[in-house]
């Protein structure tokens, strides 16, 4: 039973697990929200209260890998995990946390999409994942934390929607003050938000010029890279913020968006049809109601879903 | 850009930079690194007083009447300037740099900060001094203090939350960290002369600008240097641009 604490990263191992099949049962994925209902892992409709899930890089990756897994959905995951980052996942009776351990941990129980690599590529691969680590990921905390529209309009309701008041102003704005803080360190915080968008632009440029016309980044197989590269641009592109800047930066490289389509259908769309179990069921017809369109318009964004859902794997 | 461009240029250039605190010498070495291989002339002064430095932050190129006081900004602005050291690159391998230089900064800068300003007896005995003694009295008592703490906030705000709990599981792991990057950078410098092909680019300046400190200054707690002298190509890439473009070998000042 792998139960994975999803966020953005769970894109990453959900694709990267199905690529494998490794226990022969149909992959089912159920996000299980606090108020008890179930969605599906890719399509959801946004809630007041329950968040959206979208497919986020721990996801993909685990789908790549074929591996069978189950998304629930946790107000508590931050305080579950063993880093107190989310997601992470928990197999029988370890628990797992972040994108660099879980591809080690996946890894030492057999399962590696690297394995074709050669030393150079190797390198090339761990720079890339340092680029987009280094730029999206700031960016999209610089966004959500750091810009004052977004953080009254989105980030504070959604950050404390599973909490009754007061609790959820105090733990949204000391996660605020903690991220604020991190910035500050690292030299984010006197950006402005043309130069942050200037960066995401950049570094989807070097995305977009390093993936050329290949279907994945090292050409004919899915590493995790790929995963990762695919749950950030998701969710950056599925996400409803306040302006489109960010998605629009995205968007201008045809290439990255027919990556993410490519991907998401393979492994995302294919995992759907194979729901059957009960309560998968009810997910499936959910599913079918909100087919993913490219530009479907989500209420709620769950961007670096820090509220933090488990998935199991059955 | 041919020669007698850059020659017309730099009879309008002005440049001067300065080399104040050790985590900034690695952004002027690259700086300097960069300069050389794109051919801009540069003068280098090491200013005395932090005072004059426009925003008491340094490095900073001054041309003319602008002042530019940002690595990313001054490489940018020399570029623009016609100084590009990546005018032969493809497209694929200017996208590479970006994708080395993130790892640098994720993977190295850390355990380098700690080198040079959080290590008790490297702060005390080598960088303090040095850095205490190119900036004037009432400063040479306050800003080594505060850049050692603020190098020490970095790294505990990056890399230290659970399941790291004390300092010296951080550092463990900021060093491992740094000695795999080395080992990345190695494999992927193989045996040829620079990063990309026989001339030097903006890669190249910057593994050097990372290097070169590691490389050269004596300090008493040394396993990152010691990590780098096992890796012989990394060690030859420095000593070639050192003699090439350097003409005086750099000390620690």
């Amino acid at each position: 039973m792998l139960e994975l604490s999803s966020s953005p990263a769970s894109s990453l191992l959900f694709s990267l697990l199905s690529a494998k099949k490794a226990h022969g049962s149909s992959t089912f994925a159920a996000l299980r929200c606090p108020n008890g209902s179930v969605f599906s892992i890719t399509f959801s409709q946004a809630r007041d209260r329950g968040r959206t899930s979208l497919p986020t890089i721990r996801e993909a990756f685990l789908q790549m890998c074929n591996l069978p897994v189950r998304v629930v959905c946790r107000a508590n995951a931050e305080y579950m995990s063993p880093s107190g980052k989310v997601p992470f996942i928990h197999v029988g009776n370890q628990v797992v946390s972040e994108l660099g351990p879980i591809v080690q941990f996946v890894k030492a129980k057999g399962h590696s999409l690297s394995d074709g690599l050669d030393e150079v590529q190797k390198a090339e691969m761990k720079a890339y994942m340092e680029l987009v680590n280094n730029m999206l990921l700031t960016a999209e905390l610089y966004l959500q934390w750091c810009d004052d529209v977004t953080v009254e309009e989105i980030t504070h309701p959604r950050y404390g929607s599973p909490y009754p008041w007061p609790l959820n102003r105090i733990l949204s704005y000391q996660k605020q003050w903690e991220i604020r803080r991190k910035m500050k360190a690292i030299g984010w915080a006197g950006k402005s938000l043309e130069q942050v968008l200037e960066d995401v632009d950049q570094c989807c440029q070097a995305l977009s010029q390093r993936l050329g016309t290949q279907p994945y980044f090292f050409n004919k197989q899915p590493t995790e890279l790929d995963a990762l590269v695919f749950g950030h641009l998701f969710t950056i592109l599925t996400t409803q913020l306040i302006t489109d800047e960010l998605s629009e930066k995205v968007k201008n490289y045809g290439n990255l968006t027919a990556f993410c389509r490519r991907i998401e259908q393979q492994y995302f769309e294919g995992h759907d049809k194979d729901s059957s179990a009960t309560a998968s069921a009810r997910c499936a017809k959910r599913d079918q109601c909100c087919q993913l369109n490219w530009k479907m318009e989500l209420n709620s964004c769950s961007l670096l879903s820090d509220l933090g859902f488990t998935m199991e794997l059955n | 850009p041919s020669a007698a461009d850059r020659n017309a240029q730099a009879c309008f250039l002005n440049c001067c930079l300065t080399l104040a605190c050790a985590n900034q010498i690695i952004f002027c070495n690259l700086l300097q690194a960069y300069a050389k291989f794109a051919g801009a002339p540069l003068i280098v002064n090491t200013i005395n007083n932090s005072w004059s430095s426009p925003k008491a932050d340094v490095p900073v190129l001054i041309s003319e009447d602008i002042v530019i006081s940002q690595p990313a900004k001054i490489l940018n602005f020399l570029r623009k300037q016609r100084y590009n050291a990546d005018y032969e690159l493809s497209a694929k391998q200017g996208a590479d740099t970006l994708a080395y230089i993130a790892l640098l900064e994720e993977k190295l800068l850390p355990a380098l900060l700690h080198t040079f300003w959080v290590e008790a007896e490297n702060y005390c005995s080598v960088t303090k001094p040095w850095f205490a003694s190119r900036i004037p009295f009432p400063l040479s008592l306050y800003l080594p203090g505060k850049m050692s703490r603020e190098a020490l906030n970095r790294i505990l705000l990056t890399r230290g939350g659970p399941p790291l709990y004390s300092l010296t599981e951080v550092e463990a792991q900021i060093y491992r960290d740094a000695k795999e990057c080395l080992n990345l950078l190695s494999k992927r410098l193989g045996t040829s002369q620079f990063f990309f092909g026989n001339t030097p680019t903006t890669l190249d300046a910057f593994v050097f600008g990372f290097l070169a400190p590691v490389y050269k200054v004596c300090f008493p707690r040394v396993q990152l240097q010691e990590h780098l002298k096992e890796l012989t190509n990394l060690c030859r890439f420095c000593d070639d641009i050192l003699t090439c473009y350097f003409k005086l070998t750099v000390t620690d000042g």
